[in-house]
Order: structure tokens, then C-alpha cells, then sequence
């Protein structure tokens, strides 16, 4: 065991003075510092920017009222919908671009519901101005002027407000809002990726450690000292222990920057909504560095040169991004039963749980399953990873064939 | 009865069917510097390689320090023929993690890592990046690496390979210095000079086999049966047992049949005749060497 701690000693120490670690640790702060900047200076620039560029001037809408439901506009829209007699002078209008867009209403509107949207563009500003609230209260107020009163008129325009509480979350707090939507989806989901991210950054230095010892010829000596499975054991614990360490720096860093509550609060609180997930977030977090960084290691010791390594073990980083690709569906149903496959194959459950538990309430027998995959599977990875990583380490210039791979899991 | 550092018993290793080791067994003993020879491909390095733990014998046992291999890895040093060192760590970090490696606790680690670099001539390159160094100093570096812990064995796979002549006298002085300290040797070589300069006992093989194997002086004796040289200024005549006689200036090439070379000698005093100098003559090793592969190849 001593001689483990003392290569995880000598991994961290000089994996931590690496440039390539140095930078990818300090860019995630700067670019937080780089936003807080941008926000704290041009803020309320950017925003007035993006209401310019997505948002039509509410103001500069023309309507032409064929149906005659419309006229006159009613006082409290009058300065925002300006009425036009006939299509041609509305049109001249947004060519002149005194007007953003044009509504056309027409004759049978209460029959079809239909209406024309004119702007000198097109695409999303016309997407944006149907669902803007303003012209659906618009169009509720001015049909049921004379029916309903205005308070359910103004229900009708806006009728659901939701606040939404679950069953199983009812002792937490609910929220509403988009907020809610970024904490609960948005949020876990970029840290899923980070933690992905620390996982391949820190196996991948394993990677090209246990190359360039095996380019540089100085396996021999180490070997002469420890055995396979000690040397490896070492690095995976010292390279673990490095990928702790950016994560910390990466936390502190978000704390210290927000001011303290904010950055914690927005990382943390899916996580506080259920402690269960953060607890499991750690268990997955372990488990899958173990399966990558032995598999990174074995594989480490297969190529002949670093960038003949590197083109080995991209075959399993894909695999394990294969869950991040997924991103999308995971978004719109985490349950579904590719979802669930995958998060019971030891080579890719590591993400997709990682991904998938902040997001729903994952299955327990999914929880249960995948963990017991994955710590079935690592010790037959540790085995097979030194079998191979004992074998490749000494095989200079030439790379060891599948026959000679089987022969060496053969061999005692 | 000489104290045993390390045997192997019928050691075999095959790759892929080709046997690289056959039924090898020797023994190195205790303060010994004992020589592997044989010519390139002859199965030394595997041999070693599997003494030291790395490859596994497909036949035989094997004892280092009267343990199975890999048992007492850190009273073992090895110098390996494939050569390298982290390029990018200073030297004396270099140092003190092989050492620590090889459980010298790291306060020890150290003042022995500066004491070698001082007997090598490299004190003042401690701090400097292995990459700094020249290819000299990253062999003498290579050398301390495998001494650094004060191992009892030390084994030794081609060490004078690419060293410069000042540097091979310096690590045959320096062997000489682990020997007398009471260390045992054990170095594989193909420079025959060297190996007749250093080594007591020699195990030579040849397509893995151990071919000659014992003490150097009595395989040279062996290899020139009854040759003697002797200087004398008193005519010598005819002598008993003495077959053919050639003479240059004052000294005679003597080969004998029937008698030994005390024989002779004694039939010398007992006539008078002033000795000067008598010498059982041997065989350059290197001849040795070369006749013995020969005679198994034309086999």
C-alpha cells in the first residue's frame, strides 16, 4: 500500500504542474469572471440588444381589420396597434419600416381563425409576435368586449399561471418559472458535463502518462520495483485525487465569484432538493473515474507511441459520451428505455446517471442495477486493465495483437 | 560453502513457441561480480527480465535472495538494457522516487541520492531536468538509480553499452567499489575485455542454453590445457612430457602431455634452471567465446 500512496504522491505532484491541467483548472473561473464582467459593464446593452434583435416594437404593429371586430382599438392598445384601412397602405408601411409587422385579419377569421402576418423579413420576429401575450390579449379583449367582463377577459388571455408541486418532492420547496426550468434541467445537466469532463481530462492525463513512460523506456525500472497492479492502482488514486482538486478549485471559484450564495445555490439546490441524488452523484462520480481511468491506463500501455494511445482509447471515450450526444431525449423523457439500457452498461452508466439523476426521479431498481453492473465490472477491468498494462508496457515498437491481449488475460 | 544470492533451476521462457530461455541453471553467490555472456539474441535480457519479476517463467524456479522473484524487490537493483528516465523531473526528485519506490524512506532517499550524485560527478546537475543532462551523464544517472537504495544485489543488464572509455572505467572502478563493499554483481555484457577484467564466474549461453558456466579462471585453464609460458636465460634442453617447445628471445611456449604445469615446473628447479617467470598460459575469453558459439553452430 505504501508504494501506491507513493506513485499517487508523484502522479498528483506532477500532473498538477502540468500546463495543460493549469489551464483547463483556471479557464472555467476565468470564463465565470469573464461573464460577470460582461454582465456587471454591458448588461443593460445586451439586453435592450437581444429585445431589439428578437423582440418586435410592440409599438410598430399595423393591423388591417377586415372582420371589423377590431375597430376601433380599444384606448389601452392604442398607442402600441395602429389600424391601417386596406393591405396595400399596411404594406407600404413595414416597407417604409414605420411598421415591424402587419396583422391581417380577414373576413372569416371566426370561421378559420387565420390571420396573415406581413414583415419585411419574416422568420422569427412573425414566430415571436404569435405568441406574444400582447396580441393574444389583444384579440381576447377586442372579441369578448361586449360579452364578457375585463377581469375574464384578461383570465381567458392568460388562463394558467402553474405552480407546480410534486408528490414525491412535496417536503421541498416548489418553484415556478424559468428558474425553475435552468436549476432543475439546465444546471445538473453542465455539471454532468463537467464532471464527464473531469473524469476524461484526468484518465486521459493516465493516458499519456503511462505512454510517454512507455515511449521514454523508464517502465522497466519502475517495474523492477513495483508490480503492475500497484503502479496502476497508484495512478488511478493520484489522478483521482487531481480531478478532485479542479473540482474544488472550480466550486470555490464559482462561490467566491458569485459572492458566495449564488453560485453555491444555483450548483447545489437541485442537488438539496433531493440528497439522495447528490450522495449518488458522488457514488457514480467514483465509479465511473475507476472504470475509465484502468481502462485508460491498460489501453495507455497498448500503443507504441502517445498518439497511437490516444487514437485507442478515443474508441471508448465515445462510448462514454454517447449518453452527453443523447442530451436531447434526455431532456424530453429521462425514463425511456434506451435511456435505461444505457444506464446499466458499466461503460456508459457512469454519464447517463451522472446526467439523468438531477433530472428525474430515476427508477430505484435502474439506481440499484447500475451500481451493482458497475462494481461487478471494475474489478474485472482492474484485472484485465493490469494483465494487459503489464504486457503492453514492455512491448516497444511493435503493439501487442488481440491473440497476444487474450493470451496475456490467460495467463495467471 | 559459498552463501547463495541467486538460482534458477531449469528456467524456460517460450514467446509465441520460439524458446528464448532453455533449461537454464546457475547460481550467483554471495560478493560475487558474475558475468552473463552470449551473443546478441541469446537469450540474456530475458532471462533477467524474468529473474527481476517482469516476464513469467513458463518452467523452472527461480530464488533471489532464497525468495520466489518479486519477493524482495527493494534489496534489488537493476540496471535495465532498455534505458529511459522522466525527462521532464529534476534529477534528484528522480532520484528519491525510485529510491522511495524501493522503500528507502525519503529523508534517507535523499542524502544517498546526494551522495551518489557527488561519487558520479553530477552534484551540481541535482536541480536541473533530466532532459538537461547529456547522454553520458544520463547513463552515470541511469547507473545510480538502480544503487541508490543500497540494494545487496545489484543486477546489471549491458551497463557499459554506449559508455564512452572514461566512463567505463568509471563504473568498473565503481562495481569494484560496490564488490568490496559487499555487494553481489551480477551483469550481463557482450564486451568480453570487460567482463575477463571484472567478473570471478561466468555463465555463457547460446540460444538460451547455458553453454559454460563457473569459476572464469578454470574455464579459461580448461580452454588451454597445458600450455605454459616461461621465461628462463639457462638453456632448458629436452623436457619430460613436453610435446612442442617454441621459443622467442628468452621466453618458451611450452605444451605439455601428460604432465601438469606443476609437474613441470618442479622438473625445472630440479635441474637448476633459474625461473624467472612461469605462467599457466590461457585463452583470450573472447576466443573462448568465439570457438564455443562456433562449435554450436556448426552442430
Amino acid at each position: 500500500m505504501r508504494r501506491v500512496l507513493i506513485v499517487a504522491r508523484h502522479e498528483y505532484l506532477v500532473n498538477v504542474r502540468r500546463v495543460g491541467f493549469i489551464v483547463m483548472t483556471a479557464l472555467v473561473p476565468l470564463l465565470g469572471a469573464a461573464g460577470l464582467f460582461v454582465a456587471a459593464f454591458f448588461g443593460g446593452q445586451a439586453a435592450s440588444f437581444l429585445a431589439s434583435t428578437f423582440v418586435p416594437e410592440e409599438g410598430n404593429i399595423g393591423i388591417v381589420d377586415e372582420l371589423g371586430a377590431f375597430t376601433p382599438i380599444l384606448p389601452e392598445y392604442e398607442e402600441l396597434i395602429h389600424l391601417y384601412p386596406d393591405e396595400e397602405q399596411g404594406r407600404a408601411a413595414v416597407r417604409s419600416e414605420e411598421m415591424a409587422s402587419l396583422l391581417i385579419v380577414p373576413e372569416d377569421y371566426m370561421d378559420s381563425g387565420q390571420v396573415t402576418i406581413i414583415t419585411k423579413e419574416g422568420g422569427f420576429s412573425a414566430a415571436v409576435l404569435e405568441d406574444s401575450d400582447t396580441i393574444q390579449a389583444f384579440f381576447v379583449d377586442h372579441l369578448l368586449q361586449d360579452e364578457v367582463d375585463p377581469q375574464v377577459r384578461r383570465r381567458v388571455a392568460d388562463p394558467i399561471k402553474p405552480v407546480i408541486v410534486s408528490l414525491e418532492e412535496e417536503a421541498g420547496e416548489a418553484e415556478e418559472g424559468p428558474l425553475s426550468i435552468i436549476l432543475n434541467l439546465m444546471v445538473p445537466y453542465f455539471l454532468g458535463i463537467l464532471l464527464v469532463m473531469t473524469i476524461f481530462v484526468t484518465s486521459g492525463y493516465l493516458l499519456q502518462g503511462v505512454a510517454k513512460e512507455k515511449t521514454s523506456r523508464v517502465m522497466e525500472i519502475i517495474l523492477s520495483s513495483v508490480t503492475a497492479r500497484e503502479l496502476l492502482a497508484g495512478k488511478v488514486l493520484g489522478l483521482g485525487a487531481l480531478g478532485l482538486t479542479q473540482i474544488v478549485i472550480w466550486l470555490g471559484s464559482s462561490v467566491a465569484l458569485s459572492g458566495g450564495s449564488a453560485g453555491l445555490l444555483g450548483i447545489a439546490l437541485p442537488f438539496m432538493v433531493r440528497p439522495q441524488v447528490l450522495i449518488l452523484g458522488v457514488v457514480y462520480y467514483v465509479l465511473g473515474f475507476l472504470v475509465y481511468a484502468v481502462l485508460m491506463g491498460g489501453v495507455g500501455a497498448l500503443g507504441t507511441t502517445q498518439q497511437e494511445s490516444q487514437q485507442l482509447a478515443g474508441i471508448f471515450s465515445l462510448m462514454a459520451a454517447i449518453p452527453l450526444m443523447l442530451g436531447g431525449f434526455m431532456f424530453t423523457n429521462p425514463n425511456m428505455a434506451f435511456v435505461r439500457v444505457l444506464s446499466w452498461f458499466p461503460l456508459t452508466a457512469p454519464t447517463m446517471m451522472l446526467l439523468r439523476l438531477p433530472m428525474t426521479q430515476v427508477p430505484t431498481v435502474d439506481v440499484v442495477g447500475s451500481i451493482v453492473m458497475l462494481l461487478l465490472a471494475i474489478p474485472v477491468i482492474l484485472w484485465a486493465g493490469s494483465k494487459v498494462f503489464r504486457m503492453g508496457l514492455l512491448m516497444y515498437g511493435k503493439r501487442p495483437g488481440l491473440r497476444q491481449v487474450l493470451r496475456a488475460l490467460r495467463q495467471a | 560453502m559459498p552463501h547463495t544470492m541467486l538460482e534458477t533451476r531449469n528456467l524456460v521462457k517460450r514467446y509465441d513457441g520460439f524458446t528464448a530461455v532453455d533449461d537454464l541453471s546457475f547460481e550467483v553467490y554471495q560478493g560475487d561480480i558474475f558475468g552473463l555472456l552470449g551473443p546478441n539474441g541469446a537469450g540474456k535480457t530475458t532471462a533477467i527480465r524474468t529473474i527481476m519479476d517482469i516476464f513469467k517463467p513458463d518452467e523452472g524456479t527461480i530464488r533471489v535472495l532464497g525468495e520466489p522473484p518479486g519477493v524482495v524487490r527493494r534489496r534489488i537493483g537493476y540496471l535495465p538494457e532498455e534505458r529511459g528516465l522522466y525527462q521532464d523531473i529534476k534529477v534528484l526528485d528522480v532520484l528519491i522516487y525510485l529510491a522511495e519506490l524501493k522503500g528507502t524512506p525519503r529523508s534517507t532517499a535523499r542524502e544517498q541520492a546526494l551522495s551518489w550524485l557527488e561519487r558520479v560527478e553530477l552534484s551540481e546537475w541535482a536541480k536541473h531536468k533530466v532532459r538537461d543532462l547529456s547522454r553520458g551523464m544520463q547513463q552515470k544517472l541511469q547507473f545510480v538509480v538502480s544503487v541508490v537504495h543500497g540494494p545487496e544485489l545489484l543486477i546489471l543488464d549491458e551497463p557499459f553499452q554506449g559508455l564512452d572509455p572514461i566512463n567505463v572505467d568509471l563504473l568498473k572502478r565503481l562495481i569494484r567499489e560496490l564488490q568490496a563493499d559487499g555487494k553481489t554483481i551480477m551483469l550481463s555484457a557482450h564486451q568480453m575485455n570487460l567482463v575477463e577484467a571484472l567478473c570471478e564466474r561466468i555463465l555463457l549461453i547460446d540460444d538460451g542454453k547455458g553453454v559454460l558456466y563457473g569459476d572464469l579462471a578454470d574455464i579459461k585453464r580448461e580452454h588451454a590445457p597445458g600450455t605454459v609460458r616461461l621465461r628462463t636465460s639457462d638453456p632448458i634442453g629436452a623436457l619430460p612430457g613436453v610435446a612442442k617447445a617454441e621459443q622467442r628471445d628468452d621466453t618458451f611456449t611450452l605444451t605439455l602431455e601428460g604432465i601438469t604445469p606443476q609437474d613441470l615446473l618442479r622438473e625445472l628447479l630440479d635441474r637448476g634452471i633459474t625461473v624467472e617467470s612461469f605462467e599457466v598460459a590461457t585463452t583470450p575469453l573472447e576466443d573462448i567465446f568465439i570457438t564455443v558459439v562456433k562449435e554450436r553452430d556448426n552442430a
